[in-house]
């Protein structure tokens, strides 16, 4: 009995020094959730392999669906999640601060392109020139996707106004999207590859990351009108696009901007340590954001907060890697 | 069974278990939207019209099913082939299959770069975002119930007696359609109510081939991802409801008329 009872409080002693020494030396461990924008998948693989080689003990469990979708997962069906980044930085602010997310950090931008295969109805002679003709040719199937669910849907309406307003032809707007029926709407960006690749459509709007990681033919288009320059901020705001609003049957109105990423940590997150050792990877210049600029998303460098009262609230390690810069 | 063995109390639990099982998230998700909020769900025009593009694609699979699954159900279970497990393992394979799968795959053949396509463009038949690309989807993946549960109608029936109706010089067709066809049409009907259950549930292979016209499960993914859970429940409280009145109509025909016989 004795031998027993000694034994057991080996045994014990011995998973308290364990669970003492692992708290200890702080090495991030466990699962790390994390809820990002599809347009993202493809850096973030390749950062999650990174990531988890610098701190094996952790694994990241990436879980891609349109911004949107990724805050109501949080906002709505309570998911637990340690870090959502966002294809548009507003969708943070809109639906996660102040209930789920403190902050908000602007790591990167990307913009919009047409893209297109071999396959496609004109691929031989469409150009930056003549594209807007050829999506209103009778025989061309173009698509975007939701509006009302996806950022690049809104940004693909937006890219339209704003080229009827460069290329001064009013009217183009109405006319290109008069052939554009709603059967060649689909949820998220990123399905319209596949309706390109089987021949199913023509031509559809993507992001130019999604079009390079895809080996997609695409018509790169002026920074006027691409939404990939925020120097050209007060110029995309004239692109106004109703999307549907809180509840059904309401609306509002979403003003053009650059295409930028954001990125921030759960209020409640269940490994919270994880997800700071993460950020701090994803805006090292020469870690995270070095990925980013491989493949097709312009990161910035460093990443930025709207405002010193933003900054301070970030956890102490990330402080040193943003900028306050509106 | 023995009332008072432990057997049938394991029996008795282990049921308990499985009914609360189903019943608990589907009550939660039933009772979660409030009353206002169904009433005005139903006056959607949007979601009524999803709901019934839903019913009736779904009837129409089914129909396809019927039409196309009977004589195959009926050669599965009368005939022995080299390869019949071949072909019984193919039409199995929809319910194996990935769901966004079937609607690529299903778009790779509709694309222009299949001749398939290219015929089917040139006669103006359209997959992609159509009522015919989800009655196709829906076909695909019901299909294999509608068939598996006819098959096994037809096997309950002894050969013996479309031997006798043959012996009486009744040809193949009088044979069928007098003697098996009343015998087994109940299984056709139960075979009717899979296919087009599983037809109704279809989400990830549709919403891959037709996001617009939304059929119900697609606009309660859309309502969800636009406005949140709140205006996503009542959608998916109607389409349960009338599918379980539909369903539990249907098997109360079978029933009914099933008792006399």
């Amino acid at each position: 009995m004795k031998k027993k009872s000694t034994i057991l409080y080996l045994a014990i002693s011995t998973i308290v020094l364990f669970l003492v020494s692992s708290l200890a030396s702080a090495e991030p461990a466990g699962k790390l959730v994390f809820f990002h924008a599809g347009s993202l998948s493809v850096p973030f693989a390749a950062m999650e392999k990174a990531f988890e080689t610098k701190y094996p003990k952790v694994d990241v469990l990436r879980e891609a669906a349109g911004s949107q979708k990724c805050a109501r997962k949080i906002s709505d069906l309570k998911k637990p999640c340690d870090l959502m980044a966002s294809a548009d930085y507003k969708v943070i602010g809109k639906l996660l601060i102040p209930a789920y997310a403190d902050w908000n950090i602007r790591f990167a931008t990307n913009q919009l392109v047409l893209c297109y295969t071999d396959m496609s109805k004109y691929a031989d002679r469409v150009n930056a020139e003549n594209w807007y003709d050829v999506l209103q040719k009778k025989d061309v199937v173009w698509g975007h996707s939701d509006p009302n669910l996806d950022p690049c849907g809104y940004r693909s309406l937006m890219v339209l106004q704003l080229a009827e307003m460069y290329y001064k032809k009013p009217g183009l707007y109405e006319a290109v999207i008069a052939n554009r029926p709603q059967a060649n709407i689909r949820p998220k960006s990123v399905e319209l590859i596949s309706l390109l690749q089987t021949g199913n459509m023509d031509y559809a709007w993507e992001y130019l990351s999604v079009a390079v990681q895809h080996n997609l033919r695409y018509i790169s288009l002026p920074d006027e009108i691409n939404l990939g320059n925020y120097k050209f901020d007060d110029l995309y705001e004239k692109a106004v696009v109703k999307v549907t609003g809180k509840e059904p049957g309401t609306f509002m109105e979403i003003k053009g901007q650059s295409c930028t990423y954001g990125v921030t940590i759960i209020k409640d997150a269940p490994n919270r340590e994880a997800a700071i050792a993460f950020l701090e990877y994803l805006l090292d210049p020469e870690g995270g954001l070095k990925i980013l600029k491989d493949m097709g998303q312009p990161p910035f460098i460093p990443c930025r907060v709207p405002s010193a009262e933003m900054k301070a609230m970030l956890p102490a390690s990330l402080q040193k890697l943003v900028e306050i810069k509106n | 069974m023995k009332v008072k063995e432990p057997f049938f109390w394991i029996n008795i639990s282990c049921g308990i278990i499985v009914m609360v099982f189903i019943l608990l998230p589907l009550m939660e998700m039933l009772t979660a939207p409030s009353f206002s909020m169904l009433k005005a769900t139903l006056k959607d025009r949007d979601v009524m019209r999803s709901i019934w593009l839903s019913i009736y694609t779904a009837g129409l699979a089914a129909l396809i099913s019927f039409v196309f699954g009977t004589p195959l159900a009926y050669v599965l279970a009368r005939t022995q082939f080299a390869g019949k497990r071949l072909v019984e393992s193919i039409i199995d394979l929809p319910i194996v299959i990935p769901h966004p799968v079937v609607g690529i795959a299903i778009l790779s053949v509709a694309g222009k770069n299949h001749w398939i396509g290219q015929l089917m463009s040139d006669l103006g038949i359209r997959i992609m975002g159509s009522v015919t690309g989800i009655v196709t989807v829906l076909t695909f993946v019901g299909l294999p119930f509608y068939v598996n549960a006819v098959k096994n109608g037809f096997e309950a029936i002894s050969p013996r007696l479309e031997n006798v109706s043959r012996s009486l010089g009744a040809s193949m067709f009088s044979t069928f359609f007098r003697v098996t066809f009343p015998l087994a049409w109940r299984s056709m009907l139960i075979g009717i109510i899979m296919c087009s259950a599983r037809a109704i549930s279809e989400f990830g292979a549709v919403v891959v081939v037709a996001y617009h016209p939304m059929i119900a499960p697609v606009m309660i993914y859309e309502r969800f991802e636009g406005y949140g859970l709140k205006y996503s429940q009542p959608v998916a409280v109607w389409l349960v409801s009338i599918c379980l009145i539909l369903f539990l109509v249907l098997r109360i025909l079978t029933l009914r008329t099933g008792k006399p016989s």
